[in-house]
């Protein structure tokens, strides 16, 4: 087994617990410097003004960059190792993309700036939408929410105010898969939707019988992901759009999973009207420890003028920004994650056109060879052919070791891989989802299936304290208690309850 | 280049799958559906081909403005030593920590995070990033609307613009009213009187217009009637300004783009949201809480959970799943480098700067609009439209400011603003008027 970031080259350090910056801190010490005031000093009182200085910690700049360098180094990442995480979509982040995301003429613009002064700026902002759009067959984009959640909720807005101005005010039943991402009931409740559950059938798609029941004249819209949570593709989608807009409810597409699927297919040829696209996961942008993402929401011709605003308009040769007429309002404090959509716009350049018609089924390539290879190891929740990830189960286990899918988790991390997602999608007992990305090597998918072997073997022979898993890292498993009843969310409340209790 | 196969590889792997072709493995798609003609996108760019192509389009941006706007992005010094190590591959590349035992690196500086913050504004939890500073608005409008289950909304009409529409997006207005207070002289009216409906006093310190006032005495006669008091903070002037904490609030939230990030025409940036812990099981967003492993080591690990999307579905606190990881990581680290002198300095000094500005303004005939009780940022009258003021001033290399008005400008000074542009700006200001 040779490959790039496998058990062979654990990246983590282990050793004694780095303390916090404050435990570092010594009066007088600094790492910042600033010029002497260059105009004339004047006496300033004012009622909003302190005496004190702020309580910040005082280090030199070597302590500050070791310390910080070390806890980097007690963190694992896609640059250190495989990601096989279902629903994220942790594929090779590309260093060009970083490099152009810092050019100055990018990277230093106050958000207020004249658009007469931005045109660069604006015009990446119109490329980026025309790809996007093509992807995905819709029409117009904005750029404005931040993240997947923000684009969900946006998407859902829109669909609020298109009802109320078609005085379709009954339309309050939002339909959302038993299997869906918990941002998507989040989301609808939030704008306001009741949430109405659709279950799932045993080949694990939408259970179309089940839809038709619950859908009637106060049906807003169905949101949907496909592939599915489960990993597949939803044969029935021109069924399921049918019998939604049937009742004249809109589609809503959750584009957490649409890596499986640029090239092969669009979802606005399925019948989607919305889209939310999470440039974070298919376009490359790296993820940054839980954030920043972007999550533009993409629409059919018809819905452009609900965008939340401002959205870019081209006019001759000039960029400028159109608010518009029916907008759900803004998302974002200024354009939302500019940078971001700026690094996914020099990803699709990179791939260009071909890279962009073969990402997808690149994406599914790899999540079909790695289940093809888990399967001997660990049974699959479907028999059903996979897209871009695949549901594992370890119920068997389970019920003859007591092994849950969090202990083979755990145990995955002893062997240099992240683990896959646990317990996701609800619907699947022990679940454990797997998603590749198109970016691993053959060798790497062949040690992390290897690895799933071992443990098996492992974690089933007499004696194994399940608990003791993972072994070689910088620490055990957490006790999860003490902060959820303590609180201890700042750095005085540990030492506060060890010399209380 | 980013796909590892070559057709060895391909080999192996169309073996195993028993197919010939990728196509084959989208059998089970309908037809009707499977993209035919390809896709109306540009060939690939080499890397070379696209350092070109993303410079020609960035030159069209107007760079290297002198900048004077403000309105919670600032141009504060940002030193390398913070850009370099918030963008450490480990920090940048690695997905969300809830695999604690591989990810202490990221829960620690979240961590320390959420302390500087609760530190800094005398809080006593914070959590770990929300989208931006309107946003953060927002979520804390709704903690305050859990909390009371009251519907009215006391906001101070002296915010950001783009923060107001923010939050009329997210507040639903057929179930909550929103109250927008004007300001009296650029400041809060003291005389206010809240009522028993009110769920939120919400008031931003300093007030858009850069006019700041001591907000005790209103924080508490919003108390006295049981409402949720929240400030919106300038967090790079904290090493000056009083502490919400100090005066009482109960929620604080911030735009954090000027401790850590680049302007980065807005965005990504990140949101501070800090509170009292009797708020905790409201609060959006993750929170980091320190414990001990399975052998006594310390620990850090993602917790409150149940507040979270993911587990609690409908009936989570919010929507936020994604959030601004990586900027909080770099507050965290530019927070450490700058200290309680840095800290200080870059807003005394941004103070200082203002008040040069506006007697500099002054001697040339021009009204500053709130002197006295403005600090960093001040609106000042123009002589002709301030679009054509902004353009002007923008041929001649100053950002100068932000369109308030047709008539003013709203003017933002940091400890990076040198005398020299100073001087500079208000020559050309004043011939940009007069001319």
């Amino acid at each position: 087994m040779v490959s790039g970031g496998n058990a062979s080259s654990l990246p983590l350090v282990g050793g004694s617990s780095e303390p916090t910056i404050r435990e570092l801190s010594r009066p007088g010490r600094r790492a910042s410097k600033y010029p002497k005031l260059d105009v004339p000093e004047v006496d300033i009182n004012h009622p909003a003004i302190k005496n004190e200085k702020a309580p910040l910690p005082e280090v030199s700049e070597h302590d500050l960059v070791m310390h910080y360098s070390r806890l980097a180094h007690r963190n694992f990442a896609v640059d250190l190792g495989f990601y096989p995480l279902g629903s994220c979509t942790m594929k090779y982040n590309p260093r060009f993309a970083d490099y152009v995301a810092s050019l100055n003429t990018y990277a230093n613009t106050h958000p207020s700036t004249p658009a007469e002064f931005t045109q660069g700026s604006l015009e990446i902002i119109n490329i980026l939408e025309h790809y996007l759009t093509e992807i995905t067959g819709m029409d117009y984009a904005s750029f404005q929410p931040p993240a997947g959640a923000s684009g969900e909720l946006t998407g859902l807005l829109i669909i609020k105010k298109y009802l109320e101005t078609k005085k379709l005010i009954n339309k309050k039943d939002i339909i959302v898969p038993d299997s869906a991402h918990g941002t998507n009931p989040a989301s609808a409740r939030m704008a306001g939707f009741n949430v109405v559950e659709v279950s799932t059938d045993e080949r694990g798609m939408v259970n179309i019988d089940d839809l038709r029941s619950l859908v009637n004249e106060n049906t807003a819209g169905l949101m949907l992901t496909n592939p599915n949570t489960g990993g597949l593709f939803e044969e029935e989608i021109l069924t399921l759009s049918k019998i939604i807009h049937d009742v004249g409810g809109l589609l809503y597409y959750d584009g957490a999973n649409l890596n499986a699927i640029v090239g092969v297919c669009r979802p606005g040829d399925m019948g989607f009207d919305i889209v939310h696209s999470n440039l974070h996961k298919t376009f490359a942008t790296p993820h940054g420890g839980g954030g920043p993402g972007s999550g533009p929401v993409a629409v059919k011709d018809y819905l452009k003028e609900y965008l939340p605003g401002p959205i870019v308009e081209k006019s001759d040769e000039s960029y400028s920004w159109y608010t518009p007429k029916h907008s759900i309002g803004r998302m974002h404090g200024y354009h939302g994650n500019f940078l971001v959509a700026l690094r996914a716009l020099v990803y699709m350049k990179l791939l260009g056109k071909e890279g962009l018609e073969t990402l997808g089924s690149y994406a599914v390539l790899n999540a079909r060879y790695l289940s093809s290879k888990v399967s001997k190891y660990l049974p699959l929740a479907y028999d059903e052919p996979c897209m871009h990830e695949f549901v594992a189960t370890v119920k068997n286990l389970k019920k003859s070791h007591k092994i849950k899918a969090y202990d083979v988790g755990k145990a995955l991390l002893d062997k240099g891989f992240h683990s896959p997602t646990i317990y996701f999608p609800l619907i699947v007992d022990e679940a454990l989802m797997f998603e590749p990305t198109e970016t691993q090597t053959v060798e790497t998918l062949d040690d992390l299936a290897e690895s799933i072997k071992l443990i098996v073997e492992e974690l089933t022979a007499p004696g194994v304290n399940l608990s003791d898993y993972p072994k070689n890292l910088p620490v055990g498993r957490p006790n999860e208690l003490i902060p959820a009843k303590h609180l201890t969310v700042h750095w005085g409340d540990f030492e506060l309850l060890e010399l209380t209790e | 280049m980013f796909v590892p196969h070559s057709n060895l590889d391909l080999n192996v792997i169309f073996d195993e799958l028993n197919i010939s072709s990728l196509s084959d493995l989208f059998n089970h798609i309908p037809d009707e559906l499977l993209i035919k003609d390809g896709l109306d996108v540009d060939e690939s760019l080499s890397e070379l081909e696209a350092t070109k192509y993303f410079e020609d389009i960035g030159n069209k941006n107007v760079s290297n403005l002198v900048c004077f706007a403000g309105g919670g992005h600032y141009d504060v010094y940002l030193p390398p030593t913070v850009k370099s190590l918030t963008m450490r591959p480990e920090f940048m590349t690695s997905y969300t920590p809830y695999q604690a035992e591989i990810s202490q690196g990221i829960l620690q500086v979240l961590f320390e995070f959420q302390s500087l913050v609760c530190d800094l504004t005398e809080m006593e939890l914070a959590n770990a990033s929300l989208y931006d500073g309107a946003t953060s608005v927002a979520e804390a409008i709704s903690v305050a609307i859990n909390k009371t289950k009251r519907d009215n909304i006391v906001i101070s009409n002296g915010f950001n613009p783009n923060t107001k529409e923010v939050v009329n997006t997210l507040i639903d207005n057929a179930k909550f009213n929103l109250n927008y207070v004007p300001l009296s002289e650029y400041i809060f009216p003291e005389d206010y009187e809240f009522e028993e409906s009110d769920a939120a006093f919400v008031v931003s310190f300093p007030h858009y217009e850069g006019s700041a006032q001591d907000l005790t005495n209103l924080v508490q006669k919003a108390q006295e009637k049981g409402v949720i008091t929240i400030c919106y903070v300038d967090p790079s002037m904290l090493g000056v300004l009083k502490t919400p904490g100090s005066m009482g609030f109960d929620i604080v939230v911030a735009e954090g783009q000027s401790i850590g990030t680049p302007l980065s025409f807005g965005g990504p940036t990140v949101g501070w949201f800090a509170t009292k812990k009797d708020l905790a099981r409201l609060v959006p967003g993750r929170i980091i809480g320190e414990t001990i492993d399975n052998n006594h080591k310390k620990t850090y690990v993602m917790t409150l959970r149940a507040r979270e999307q993911d587990i609690r579905r409908e009936k989570a606190s919010s929507n936020i799943c994604t959030n601004q990881t990586l900027n909080a990581i770099g507050s965290a680290i530019h927070l450490s480098w700058m200290g309680p002198e840095g800290i200080y300095q870059v807003g005394y000094q941004a103070i200082q700067k203002a008040s040069y500005m506006k007697a500099q303004l002054k001697e040339k005939g021009f009204n500053i609009i709130n002197d006295e009780s403005s600090l960093r940022e001040f609106l000042v009258e123009t002589k002709k439209p301030t679009d054509e003021i902004l353009t002007e001033m923008g041929n001649r290399g100053f950002l100068a400011g932000i369109k308030y008005s047709d008539t003013q400008i709203l003017i933002a000074l940091t400890e990076k603003r040198t005398k020299n542009e100073i001087d500079n700006y208000v020559e050309s200001f004043s011939e940009v008027n007069n001319g």
